[in-house]
């Protein structure tokens, strides 16, 4: 998406709003919606967004591996690719836009919760193991009574 | 006189009142420096000071910023290295 005004914009200007001035009276808004970008802080630091919104001069609507939230313009570094997205475009919208550019985003759905696993109980086997234990304290009670006979 | 292994300095003096009304000294052992951000030098945020084994009883949340390079580096450092590392992919 190529947007291109012929104005001339004085430098101080260009220090207030998020515009970058490519000569020749050209001026290219840098933060606009489409545009990716690479998110600086917080815990989605490091991951690709894309501008879903723009809602003033500080704070944008982003989107993609990142959660879908406003955010400051200055914790975000633009790059130069960017999206033909429409304003306010879907999660699913998006991600289908970021696989046409090779970059998988992984959805995860939560895990339902399961019941406790109960352990099973071998009764067949513990009725065996009693029997015998009953039997050998049998024997050594005999022996014990012969020893002493003698 | 204190008995050999209490005469050491890694162990912190600590006067304590005891419930029969005696002040006593009793031995601590020193906790570990505040860690700091490796680029910057600044001290790290997030990150408690407690001695090894009482870290090592903590959840993983609760040992660092949940982050790239949390606990490693600072907030501004980290900021710097991510902007380069995708300048550089671009």
């Amino acid at each position: 998406m190529k947007r291109s005004k012929q104005v001339f914009i004085h430098h101080k200007s260009l220090w207030a709003t998020n515009s970058v001035f490519l000569g020749e009276g050209e001026v290219k808004m840098l933060y606009e919606i489409g545009r990716i970008c690479v998110k600086l802080a917080g815990r989605d630091a490091g991951k690709k967004c894309v501008i879903v919104d723009v809602l003033d001069d500080v704070y944008v609507l982003i989107d993609g591996e990142t959660r879908r939230r406003k955010c400051n313009v200055a914790h975000l570094e633009p790059l130069t690719t960017s999206l033909p997205l429409k304003k306010n475009a879907s999660h699913d919208a998006v991600v289908k836009e970021f696989d046409a550019i090779n970059i998988k985003i992984l959805s995860s759905t939560p895990k339902k919760a399961t019941a406790k696993p109960v352990a099973k109980r071998t009764m067949s086997k513990q009725k065996k193991s009693k029997s015998k234990s009953v039997s050998l304290k049998k024997k050594s009670t005999e022996k014990a009574v012969k020893t002493v006979q003698a | 006189m204190p008995r050999g292994m209490f005469r050491s300095k890694t162990l912190r003096r600590v006067t304590k009142r005891v419930p029969g009304g005696t002040t006593v000294k009793r031995y601590e052992q020193r906790k570990p420096r505040v860690a700091h951000c490796a680029i910057t030098g600044e001290p790290l945020h997030g990150i408690p000071r407690k001695l090894p084994s009482d870290v090592a009883k903590l959840s993983k949340t609760k040992r660092r910023p949940q982050r790239p390079y949390g606990g490693v580096l600072g907030s501004k450092a980290s900021r710097q290295v991510i902007k380069e590392e995708a300048r550089e992919t671009q």
